[in-house]
């Protein structure tokens, strides 16, 4: 209406001929061709071939850890992060935030100038004013420059770092890490006097117990752990043996929902009865008193490890103080546990902490604080009182990606580079070091921390390239130097560079009484889709549903059946949970798995000053730590005691819980046995199947065809960013979600069985089953959904005209509708960045608003393949074409190949008894098949009553 | 009582109706041959270049083979376009005052790219790929025509759809031995059509997967 008037009102009619005049000549010119240059290079790049990708191995931070990947780059642009087989956190496989890294890189949100007092700044200015405060500093001693940052295992960071102590012999360098397990440190001194840092090799275990550990959920060691995981679950009719797994928890975790057995305790309870293992094993500890339910568990778990000695492991997590963590120490010691132990990486000083700091400031022993990497700003406990300690300092700068939470109260912000724009080291978890070589030079005027370091170590400016070589110089042996630095670039992995394993004898410390039942309590988990809050601005990350709950775009506070009842809340009700005076207000999650009495949510959320993406999502749960106590490390998982109150508001964090639910019975979609009942299962049968009502496309050779394991799904995520990565697939944003809209290809359904079929959670990738007698294929007016010749059930973009006649029609809801220019146009917030273009594949159409679109095979991957093949006049080779979903599964429950081919992977996975077709009786033949969970649970009486 | 209509009224009647039945078609027809139309398609219409850069005479006259300049074309998606410093290799050497090279000049000293105009140009949505084709025994000329005779480059085929498809279903007519693929003096010889089903099996083609749409779009 408003334009109307302006238009009556404000154009004359001689303007409106004009424009009309101007319209006509517009439509004609738009009806030829427009014009489009090549600008080819003025000198070519050594090894570039304009239109194939190139692939380089680096190396991704996560919690100051390395994972090792392979970046693809096309014309110089990263597009897609795949694992370094040769890395150990990676095996060739990726997490989430591995998968989500480019959109991180790409991020107009991210921060691209250096600013003083909130003004644009130049990086000189800093330069020289760092310089006269550190030479003030220096007079007198530089017992005011402090160094903050996130944790490190980097080399050349913890090189430069000594070498700054070495020349400020009373500079200090603190280290904040939100997600530190502070007793999991504390318990390796109590039990070998120094703190050991233990890898679980799960390859080399029957029994694993967790005691709230979560070593299958997010975190540094996650790919490695489920893929040692799942070689001792991968249940086959040549190897029917699987590795049994109980958890006891206090809140849903990922690991919890992979257990054969599953208890949920509040954390003190959780401490009795790794205490009661220690004095079944003969350790002198107090009596624990267990609950019926907890011995009969007890000795379950006893019985078991005992004539699996050298194959069992006990983890404990970190809601658990450092004595329990001892416990299992020398519990791991008893029966032989293959756990690696070694001491952490450092550089012979321990860092100070967070708390160091702030008592330093408030004493005015900090004039000057460097802050690199970390936003303690918002993830500090608040009765820390960093924020008022931190004005207190003189001199403060940040170095980080964004302008966060730190950066608002800091006098200087200097932008940091992305992981794939510059060059440094990082160990993994295991200590195995490796290079970061950067993909693309930086697309802003950013700095690496390493340049930053070597400007406060005065020894003139150096690039991150020379300051990394510098470090290795010395490890090249007697080979040549320039030798040995382009093998490690090549391999992402620097042979020869894991520390040494340890193996010393642990001792039981002495405790005489067991933590007090403190309920309720709160219970703090890392989010499994924004972890510590540092993704919390990538949008790919924000709406990825999170495995167990579904969640999108926000987190809750999970409360068990029983507590919800006694305080008569219901799903959505807005909570306030108070401790030490401290309160966040968060919508309820009634969960059945919750430990009663135990309340849970997860970290990261409520940012501030994250970006367009992330402001102002969820609810921060940092508010709610507490202060650091002593035997539990600076940060705590576990807080107690914990008041809730309603408040009488309502508020639903979007939820893809039920938006695909297939039509059929849970039993016979998600099918799963037991061991034994896996050994009576026959072999699926050849007899002929009934007449289809849909026209059957059997197509020719390959038959391209695809096996998930459920047994081995452990629901990580990994495969749904990787496809939405791989296939240009859009974000749609919080609102559109809500409404069902997702554009997932791939998602992950999860089935909760019930007690009856034990305590495991199903989880079901589901993408297209390219069924040969497609549903969605007679349906469509247009013949936009077809077949071709190898059995791909294709969508032709440009034929579709967006009836959705196919979505409404397919059985397994895998379907997906533009139904605005989520990729083309109308982008959620600030995702139509030019910038953001960046990352798409160019192999993918982005698709425009109005058509429909779903998995392809990764068509684009399988037409790579053969055009290789064909070019040199061979076939494919069995494991050839690779999907993305494929390549990033850490456990490897995805295999994909030709279904004509006898001695293809997937085709002897077809003929394993336990081998089926998700909704099977609607005989549509889908090409994408199932093997059915397999549980161990084995001959125990029930655990539960 | 008079008559209501003029004696010509039949014979416009008859034209009227005529026409009804006659006016889609040439409406179909005209709109059919716009589509295919230069005009529309682009084919034969030379593009001004920021350098007048001539095949006739490198190609025709020096005898320079194709992948001397489009380096990709047996690897990559994309054929390429020459960098500064292939053109320099000779021009830095001969002609290295000529009026009409100074662009090239200037790209290679100031290190700006020379930026050319795209003359055969498919949609976004194709992913036409040179490497395969010329393996399989397709020669440049068959798409680009005789471009050993073009003084200015143009587009010589329609590069449509229906274009791409005629030779999809049926490539025998169109594919030379491997020894002919950048040769710019090929022609088919008279049993072409043996010789051509011949190379179908020796180079593997699948034909029957050619015009599956998966093919070229994804």
């Amino acid at each position: 209406m408003k334009q109307e008037e302006t238009i009556d009102k404000g154009v004359s009619r001689r303007a409106a001929l004009k424009l009309l005049g101007a319209q006509i000549g517009l439509a004609a010119a738009g009806c030829s061709k427009p014009s489009e240059e090549i600008v080819p290079y003025v000198r070519m790049p050594e090894r570039l071939v304009p239109g194939m990708p190139l692939r380089f191995a680096t190396t991704l931070p996560l919690s100051g850890f390395g994972r090792g990947v392979m970046c693809t780059s096309v014309e110089g642009r990263p597009i897609k992060i795949e694992g370094n087989p040769l890395h150990p956190a990676s095996l060739g496989a990726t997490d989430v935030f591995a998968e989500a890294a480019v959109l991180s890189l790409y991020d107009p949100d991210r921060s691209q100038v250096v600013r003083h007092a909130g003004e644009i700044s130049t990086w000189e200015a800093f330069a020289a004013e760092l310089s006269a405060v550190i030479g003030n500093s220096a007079t007198r001693g530089v017992d005011g420059l402090r160094l903050l940052t996130g944790p490190i295992t980097s080399p050349t960071l913890l090189r430069q770092i000594g070498s700054l102590r070495n020349r400020y012999p009373k500079f200090v360098w603190h280290v904040h890490d939100p997600l530190e397990n502070g007793a999991a440190r504390d318990g390796a001194v109590l039990a070998f006097e120094r703190p050991l840092l233990s890898v679980p090799q799960f390859r080399a275990s029957d029994i694993i117990v967790s005691f709230d550990a979560d070593p299958l959920g997010p975190g540094v060691s996650q790919i490695a752990n489920a893929r040692g995981l799942s070689a001792r679950r991968r249940v086959r009719k040549s190897s029917p043996t699987s590795a049994r797994l109980y958890v006891i928890e206090a809140s849903p975790s990922l690991t919890g929902a992979n257990a054969d057995h599953r208890l949920a305790l509040p954390p003190d309870r959780i401490a009795a009865l790794v205490v009661g293992l220690g004095r079944q094993l003969g350790a002198d500890l107090p009596d624990p008193h267990l609950a019926e339910a907890e011995a009969t568990l007890l000795e379950a778990i006893h019985r078991d490890l005992a004539p699996h000695a050298g194959r069992g492991i006990v983890l404990v997590g970190p809601t658990q103080p450092a004595e329990i963590h001892a416990i299992a120490h020398w519990i791991n010691g008893q029966i032989r546990a293959p756990v690696d132990l070694f001491e952490p990486p450092g550089n012979g000083v321990p860092p100070g902490t967070l708390s160091d700091l702030v008592r330093d400031l408030e004493a005015g022993k900090a004039e000057s604080v460097v802050i690199i990497d970390c936003n303690p700003a918002h993830e500090a406990p608040p009765a820390l009182g960093f924020a008022s300690a931190l004005r207190r300092s003189k001199f403060r700068v940040h170095v980080g990606s964004y302008a966060d939470e730190t950066a608002a109260i800091c006098d200087w912000h200097i932008p940091q580079s992305h992981a794939l724009e510059s060059w440094s080291d990082l160990r993994a978890f295991d200590g195995t070091a490796s290079l970061v070589q950067p993909l693309i030079a930086p697309l802003y005027a950013t700095h690496s921390s390493h340049e930053l370091l070597a400007i406060l170590d005065q020894r003139g400016e150096k690039s991150d390239y020379e300051i990394v070589r510098d470090s290795w110089r010395g490890n090249a042996g007697s080979q040549d130097f320039e030798a040995w630095w382009r093998r490690a670039l090549h391999d992402g992995v620097i042979a020869g560079s894991a520390p040494a394993k340890v193996t010393p004898s642990p001792k039981v410390p002495s405790i005489t009484t067991l933590p007090a039942s403190t309920r309720p309590s709160l219970v703090l988990r890392p989010d499994p889709s924004i972890f510590d809050g540092a993704f919390a601005n990538n949008a790919w990350l924000q709406e990825l549903p999170k495995p167990l709950t579904k969640e999108v775009w926000g987190n809750t506070v999970a409360l068990s059946t029983a507590d919800a009842e006694r305080l008569g809340v219901a799903e959505g009700e807005v909570l306030r949970l108070t401790v030490d005076g401290q309160f966040i207000e968060v919508p309820a999650r009634i969960d059945s798995r919750q430990a009663s009495g135990v309340f849970s949510t997860t970290l990261g959320y409520g940012r501030k000053a994250a970006g367009r993406i992330g402001d102002g999502l969820g609810v921060n749960a940092y508010a709610l730590r507490s202060a650091p106590r002593a035997r539990r490390g600076e940060a705590n998982w576990a807080m107690a005691p914990l008041t809730v109150s309603k408040t009488g508001e309502r508020r639903f964090v979007p939820s893809t819980q039920h938006q695909f639910t297939l039509d059929g019975e849970p039993q016979e979609v998600f099918r799963s046995y037991t061991l034994p009942e896996f050994l009576g299962l026959r072999s699926p049968s050849d007899e002929p199947r009934l007449e289809s009502f849909f026209p059957v496309s059997e197509g020719g050779e390959p038959r391209w065809g695809m096996v998930i394991d459920t047994s081995l799904c452990i629901g990580c995520n990994a495969c749904v960013v990787a496809c939405q990565v791989e296939n240009n697939s859009p974000v749609v944003g919080p609102e559109e979600i809500a409404l069902g809209r997702g554009m997932h290809w791939l998602r992950v359904d999860s089935y909760e069985l019930g007690r009856d079929s034990g305590d495991r959670i199903g989880f079901q990738p589901v993408p297209c089953m390219h069924c040969e007698a497609a549903p969605c294929e007679p349906v469509c007016p247009v013949e936009a959904s077809v077949h071709d010749s190898e059995g791909l059930n294709v969508q032709v973009y440009n034929r579709c005209i967006g009836t959705r006649f196919c979505q409404a029609n397919c059985p397994y809801k895998v379907r997906r509708f533009n139904y605005f220019g989520y990729a083309d146009g109308q982008e959620y917030a600030g995702l139509g960045g030019e910038v953001m273009r960046l990352h798409n594949n160019p192999d993918v159409t982005v698709r425009a608003r109005g058509v429909m679109e779903k998995c392809t095979f990764c068509v684009q991957r399988i037409s790579r393949a053969r055009r290789n093949a064909e070019k040199v006049h061979r076939g494919i080779a069995d494991g050839e074409v690779v999907t993305a979903c494929q390549a990033s599964c850490p456990t490897s429950a995805i295999s994909f190949g030709d279904l004509s081919e006898p001695q293809a992977a997937v085709s002897a996975l077809r003929k394993e008894p336990h081998h089926y077709e998700l909704l099977g009786h609607l005989n549509t033949k889908p090409r994408t098949t199932y093997l059915a969970q397999i549980r161990n649970p084995g001959e125990t009486t029930k655990a539960k009553p | 009582m008079a008559q209501l209509f003029r004696p010509g009224a039949d014979s416009i009647a008859r034209c009227v109706l005529i026409a009804i039945a006659v006016a889609p078609l040439v409406y179909l027809a005209v709109t059919y041959a716009v589509v295919l139309s230069p005009e529309v398609t682009g084919q034969n219409i030379t593009i001004t270049q920021p350098v007048p850069f001539s095949h006739e005479h490198h190609v025709g006259g020096l005898g320079l083979d194709c992948r001397f300049c489009h380096t990709g074309v047996e690897s990559s998606a994309v054929a390429g376009l020459p960098a500064t410093e292939t053109c320099m290799t000779c021009h830095s050497q001969i002609w290295t005052q000529a009026e009409m090279l100074a662009p090239v000049r200037a790209s290679f000293e100031h290190g700006v790219p020379l930026r050319w105009e795209r003359i055969d140009r498919l949609p976004d949505y194709v992913y036409f790929d040179h490497s395969i084709h010329v393996a399989k025994g397709v020669g440049c000329t068959t798409c680009h025509g005789a471009v050993n005779e073009m003084p200015l480059m143009r587009q010589s085929a329609p590069l449509t759809m229906a274009w791409c498809l005629d030779c999809h279903r049926d490539p025998a007519p169109s594919l030379r031995p491997n020894e002919a693929i950048f040769s710019t003096s090929w022609t088919p010889p008279a049993d072409q059509r043996d010789r051509g089903k011949t190379l179908l099996s020796e180079n593997g083609i699948d034909v029957a997967h050619l015009a599956d749409c998966s093919v070229c779009h994804r």
